[in-house]
This record gives structure tokens, C-alpha cells and sequence, in this order.
């Protein structure tokens, strides 16, 4: 940390005095302070956070790899000439480097790799969208309880411990089976279990917070509740849920595929991951190879997001 | 005196004599309590921490709370600025009534501002130091033109580079973020400040700055200051008024100098002779005038009457019985103590004051069929 660029400030007797000539002489030392000031920088949490996260190795090479993806999912219709949904019967059960199709093709002949890069749309907004919403609403629940304390904190909370106490594939197979097949339905099933564990860390976060001075100071400014907590609540816990979110990612589109594996997530013929692992399963004999490549990119994508995550932990960790 | 303020105790009526005492306190504290619903190992019990407690506080003067960790210090500050609804009692800003457990005045809350214990837990770590001072400015959504003025003028108030604004909490020593402190406490320009230990977490040298400053404050603003520490000798150097707190409840209290030359209660007479001192003649330490090696009762079950009287070298058996009623021993000097006898304006003659103050400051024992050798047993219903 730049800590040391800091100069040391006040020569002994700055600001202080008790006659007139004694004040004159510290206003004067003052007005030369201010001309030699070097101009520290400041050093805002989220820049300093941004230099840490750079240095992190592992860190910058996961964040490298799902830019990466998101980047060949977004761009896809230029990264591959085939039509993910149409088949050629006549190229079936392609093995890996088969000329045309690097990936092998599936029992219907469609190309994999056309697949899979489309598939990674689906795949990373399934994992996305739920663990931002979730953020938001988990957030805006924990902070609530964690400030109005008494019987919205209880109800709340315990609400929120109910929902946690199910197991979270269980809980999202659930969901998922009451609202029907669909992506729409994944990610409201996925976003309806990750929202119990966000707000029991916003409303952690937000109760150490809270016992603070700058809040009793905040307060006495007569600044209302709402404010306080949109002001001085908010961005003391946001650190703790951007890191802890950030690893639900990865775990997002783990369920939203196992979802679709059962039949829950998008419906046939889309090529999401986790259904495509699914009606792959008949050729593990034939060509194992590619039965295991949307396997692959689920554990990558997840295992990258992960390692992000943890870079990110370490870098917003210490204490400024 | 005109004093138009509800049901003053003719104690609490300034003594002539005193000129430079202003017409009216600026606040006052009348019969003020706190208590708060605590879990007791595993049963709800009351803590008293505030408990009868009654303050006036003069305009443009210091007045310094004493007492050891855990004697409602730092919960009175919070009754006063309102952090705390008091749970019963009343308080007087100016003209305005504030009382127990209702909202308080727009106009009273703006003219009062505290400063905090732990200057790294007392700013925003998010925001930076501009922001913090200008928060209760937006708050009051004052023009940004004016707000970023003020934010300039008090930074530099309070010797710090205006650059600083732009800088975060971490980046400033324990010092400047206390300075920082006093500057947000500044900015809306109240009438009383209430600073709450606000230079116990600092070095010696850095107290001895922000001491200066907040007197050089006071006489630049015209403030009123609440300075609530356990370091004696700290609040001897800046506070005109002093009042000694005991397990809630106020011991004594009035000007600085008298208290400190002749302190009147045995608690005060304790809390000085536990300063330490540079000549080993004077020293103290090998004749412990507490009773109870230090022990302080509890805040949850205080002891009836005198809550000191356990640790009291004088207590008597009245002491068990009665809370003693607050007496004005000497011109605007207030003690709460069975050992003065007061006539029944509330006053206690010249005379008895003197002789038991001598006897209390020589430890000695008042009457000695009064004192028993073993801890007072306690008083049978």
C-alpha cells in the first residue's frame, strides 16, 4: 500500500495557539502548507482494490478466461459458419477433429462447437442474471432487517432461515417444477435460492456496520434512516456481497444446467450445457470425448468464476 | 434571576457573587434517567445507567463529566444529543422543552453536534473526507456553492490542508481523522458540542493539539462544550465546570478549580488521589481509600440509597437508606452526600462544609460509631 507517499503533515504547534501573534503565525504556516501541498493522492477502495485484483496472477487469468467466453458467446455468429440448431444426419457422432467440425458433432449431427458457443450464452446468462438479482433483492432484505432490527428483523431473518434450510438443487427443482420448463423459470428459481444466504450476509454485514460512530454521527446530522442506509450502510456491505455473490456465480450455472438436465432449464433444441450433457449420454460409448465437452466448459466457466472470486476477496480484504 | 425555566430546586440557583456566569444555562438536564432492558445471565434485568441525574450547561463554557469506565459517561453524551431517548426526566434547550421519549425539535437537534471516541470508527471509510463533513450539509440541503465553501473553511479550521478533502480516513493519521472529526461536528455550525473521550485514543503530544484547538474553537465559535473523559487531569485543562459521575449518578459537581483544590465528595476525593503523582511523598498508593479493593457495584443491581456507599470509607447507616439529596455546599458547588447536612433551603452552613471537607480530604473518619470496621451489612426491610 502507498501508505508511506503520505507526508507527515502538522509541524508541532499547527492550529494551535492562544494569542493573536500565536494564531497569525499557524494561519501563515498554514497558507505555506497549502502551497507545498503535493497533492496526495486519494486513494478511493475501489481503485486500490482494482490495483490488488491486477497483481493477483491466478486471479487475472480466471477473469482472462470468462472474459474470454463471454466475449466467444456474444460473438459466436462469427466465430462459427453452422446453424446450432440445424443437423446433419450424415455427419452423426463426429469424433474431435473431425475436418469441419473441431468439436465432433452430436447424435444429430450438429456441429459442437456452433453449440457450445451458443450454448455459453445461455449457460453465463443463467448464471448471471439470477446472482445479480439476488444481490439486489438479498441486499435490500438484510440491510432492511439489520437496520429496523425488533419484530421485521425477526420475521425476515427466519423467513430467510426456512428457505436456507433446504438444500439449494432441491429448492431450485422445486421452484423450477411449480413454474414449468424455461430459462426465465431457471433464473427465478435460481435467483429465489440464492436470495436466503445473500441476505444473511447483508444483514451480518450490515450489523457490524451499524454499531458504528459515523452511523450515530449520520444520525445526529438528522439525516433520515433511508438515507443513512442508502449513504452509509450500503457501501460499507457492498464489498462483502460483491465477493460473496461473485462465487455464486459459478455454482448459478452448475444449477441452471443440472436444472435443464432434468428437463427443467430451456427446452429442446436449445443448446444449453446442461441439457446437451444430458441427450449426449447415449454416445459416452461412441465418442466419449464429446459427450464430455459441455461437461467441460461447465466445470471451466464455474471453476474460472471461482478463482475470480476468491482474486477478488483477497484484494478487497485488506483493511484500508 | 429570571429564571422561567420549569421547577428549578433553589440548589441549582447560581449564588451571587458569580458575574461572569451567564443569565440562563443554555441547556439543562432535569432528574434525567436511562435504563435499558439487558439479559442478566439469562434473565431480563433493568441496568441503570443514567439515574437522576440533573446538569446545567453554560453558554460559551466547558463543562467536564468524570468518572470511571462504565459510570454512564458515554450514555449521558447520547441523552444529550439525543441519540438516546431518556427514559424518564427532562431537558431544556434555550426555551424548548425535550421530553422523555418524545421526538426532539428540528431546531434543538440542529444546534447540537458530538464529536467521537475512535476516530477510525467515527468516519465513513467509503467516503472521503469532503463527504463525510459535507453530509449533514446535504442533509439540510444547503446550496452546493455553500457547501463546498464550508467544507474548505472548517477543514482549514481545523489545521488541516484543504486538499485533505479529497482524501479517505486511511489515509490520515489518528490525529488529523479527529481533527476531521471536529470539523464535521463544526460544520453546521451548532451551539453545543458534545465530545465523548474525544482525545482518549490519542498520544499524549497529539491530545495536547486537538486540546488547543477545540479551546481556540471555542473562543473563534463561541461554543459550548460537554467534554466527557476518564483523564482527570485532561478535563482539569479544558473544562470551567466539572461534574463527577458515579455508577449514573452525579457525586458532585462545579467549578474546575474549587473541585479540584477542595474536592467535597469522598468519590471525588478517590477518583483525584488515584492521579498519579510526581512526588513519592504524596503518593497514594500504599494507603487505597476504597473500601472494596476497586470493586464497582453493578449498574444492574446498584446498591440502595448512596450508591458509593460500599466503597465509602465514611458510609454510614443512613447511606443505605436514603439517596442523598443534591446540596449546594458551597456557591454553585453541588454534592450528593449524607456527610452534609444541608438546612432546609438545601444549603449546607459554611462551617459544616469546611470542617467535613477537611475531614475528607484527611481520609479520617467522621464518626466513629458511624463507620463500621466490616462492609455494611445490607439494610433489613
Amino acid at each position: 500500500m502507498s501508505q508511506a507517499t503520505v507526508p507527515v503533515l502538522l509541524p508541532e504547534a499547527f492550529g494551535a495557539g492562544t494569542t493573536d501573534a500565536d494564531r497569525q503565525a499557524a494561519a501563515k504556516l498554514r497558507e505555506e502548507w497549502n502551497a507545498h501541498d503535493q497533492s496526495v493522492r486519494a486513494q478511493s477502495f475501489w481503485k486500490e482494490t482494482g490495483k490488488r485484483f491486477l497483481r493477483n496472477r491466478t486471479g487475472v487469468a480466471a477473469a482472462g478466461i470468462v472474459l474470454l467466453l463471454a466475449l466467444a458467446a456474444t460473438f459466436a455468429p462469427l466465430l462459427t459458419p453452422y446453424d446450432p440448431l440445424l443437423g446433419q444426419p450424415l455427419d452423426r457422432l463426429q469424433n474431435i477433429g473431425a475436418p469441419g467440425h473441431p468439436l465432433g458433432t452430436d447424435e444429430q449431427g450438429r456441429d459442437m462447437l456452433a453449440r457450445v458457443l451458443y450454448g455459453g450464452r445461455l449457460s453465463l446468462v443463467a448464471g448471471f442474471v439470477p446472482t445479480v438479482a439476488a444481490a439486489l433483492i438479498g441486499t435490500v432484505i438484510g440491510v432492511t432487517a439489520a437496520m429496523l432490527r425488533g419484530v421485521v428483523q425477526t420475521v425476515l431473518m427466519r423467513f430467510m432461515d426456512v428457505l436456507y434450510a433446504f438444500p439449494a438443487i432441491l429448492l431450485a427443482i422445486a421452484v423450477g417444477a411449480a413454474l414449468g420448463p424455461g430459462l426465465t423459470n431457471t433464473i427465478i428459481a435460481v435467483t429465489i435460492v440464492y436470495i436466503p444466504p445473500i441476505a444473511r450476509v447483508a444483514e451480518a454485514a450490515t450489523r457490524r456496520v451499524v454499531v458504528q460512530e459515523f452511523i450515530e454521527a449520520a444520525t445526529l446530522s438528522g439525516a433520515s434512516r433511508f438515507r443513512i442506509a442508502r449513504t452509509q450502510v450500503v457501501p460499507n456491505v457492498l464489498n462483502d456481497i460483491i465477493v460473496y455473490a461473485s462465487g455464486l456465480v459459478g455454482v448459478a450455472m452448475i444449477i441452471a444446467a443440472s436444472l435443464s438436465f432434468l428437463g427443467l432449464g430451456s427446452p429442446p433444441p436449445a443448446p444449453e450445457w446442461g441439457y446437451m450433457l444430458n441427450s449426449l449420454r447415449g454416445t459416452l460409448s461412441t465418442t466419449p470425448l464429446v459427450t464430455i465437452i459441455p461437461g467441460f466448459f461447465i466445470f471451466l466457466t464455474s471453476v474460472a468464476f471461482n478463482l475470480a472470486s476468491d482474486a477478488l476477496r483477497e484484494a478487497m480484504d485488506s483493511r484500508l | 434571576m429570571t429564571d422561567t425555566l420549569p421547577g428549578p430546586t433553589p440548589v441549582d440557583v447560581p449564588a451571587p457573587g458569580t458575574a461572569t456566569l451567564p443569565k440562563r444555562p443554555l441547556m439543562e438536564l432535569l432528574d434525567v434517567s436511562k435504563t435499558f432492558s439487558v439479559r442478566n445471565g439469562g434473565r431480563r434485568a433493568t441496568l441503570s445507567a443514567v439515574d437522576g441525574v440533573s446538569l446545567k450547561i453554560w453558554p460559551g463554557r466547558t463543562l467536564g463529566i468524570v468518572g470511571e469506565s462504565g459510570c454512564g459517561k458515554s450514555t449521558l453524551a447520547r441523552l444529550i444529543t439525543g441519540l438516546h431517548p431518556a427514559t424518564s426526566g427532562e431537558m431544556v434547550f434555550e426555551d424548548k422543552q425535550i421530553l422523555a421519549n418524545r421526538r426532539r425539535p428540528r431546531e434543538v437537534v440542529e444546534q447540537m453536534q458530538m464529536v467521537f471516541q475512535d476516530p477510525s470508527s467515527a468516519l465513513n471509510p467509503r467516503a472521503t473526507i469532503g463527504e463525510s463533513i459535507a453530509f449533514p450539509l446535504e442533509v439540510r440541503r444547503r446550496p452546493r456553492e455553500e457547501i463546498r465553501a464550508r467544507v474548505s473553511q472548517v477543514i482549514s479550521d481545523v489545521g488541516l490542508p484543504a486538499s485533505y478533502a479529497r482524501h479517505y480516513p486511511h489515509q490520515l493519521s489518528g490525529g488529523q481523522r479527529q481533527r476531521v472529526n471536529i470539523a464535521r461536528a463544526l460544520a453546521l455550525q451548532p451551539r453545543l458540542v458534545v465530545l465523548d473521550e474525544a482525545v482518549s485514543a490519542l498520544d499524549k503530544s497529539i491530545q495536547a493539539q486537538v486540546l488547543n484547538l477545540l479551546t481556540d474553537l471555542q473562543s473563534e465559535y463561541g461554543l459550548t462544550y460537554v467534554f466527557i473523559s476518564h483523564d482527570l487531569n485532561v478535563v482539569e485543562y479544558i473544562s470551567d465546570d466539572v461534574a463527577v459521575m458515579h455508577l449514573g449518578q452525579v457525586a458532585e459537581r462545579g467549578p474546575a478549580r474549587r473541585l479540584y483544590d477542595q474536592p467535597l465528595h469522598p468519590y471525588t476525593r478517590l477518583l483525584l488521589s488515584s492521579i498519579p503523582s510526581l512526588d513519592p511523598a504524596l503518593s497514594t498508593r500504599d494507603q487505597p481509600l476504597d473500601r472494596s479493593n476497586g470493586e464497582i457495584p453493578s449498574p444492574i443491581d446498584p446498591p440502595s440509597g448512596c450508591r458509593f456507599r460500599t466503597r465509602c470509607p465514611f458510609a454510614m447507616d443512613v447511606c443505605a437508606e436514603r439517596t442523598p439529596p443534591p446540596v449546594l455546599a458551597e456557591p454553585d458547588h453541588v454534592v450528593a452526600c449524607h456527610l452534609y447536612t444541608a438546612d432546609e433551603n438545601g444549603v449546607v452552613p459554611r462551617g459544616v462544609t469546611e470542617s467535613v471537607a477537611r475531614r475528607v480530604a484527611e481520609g479520617s473518619e467522621v464518626d466513629a460509631a458511624a463507620v463500621p470496621e466490616e462492609p455494611l451489612p445490607d439494610p433489613a426491610p
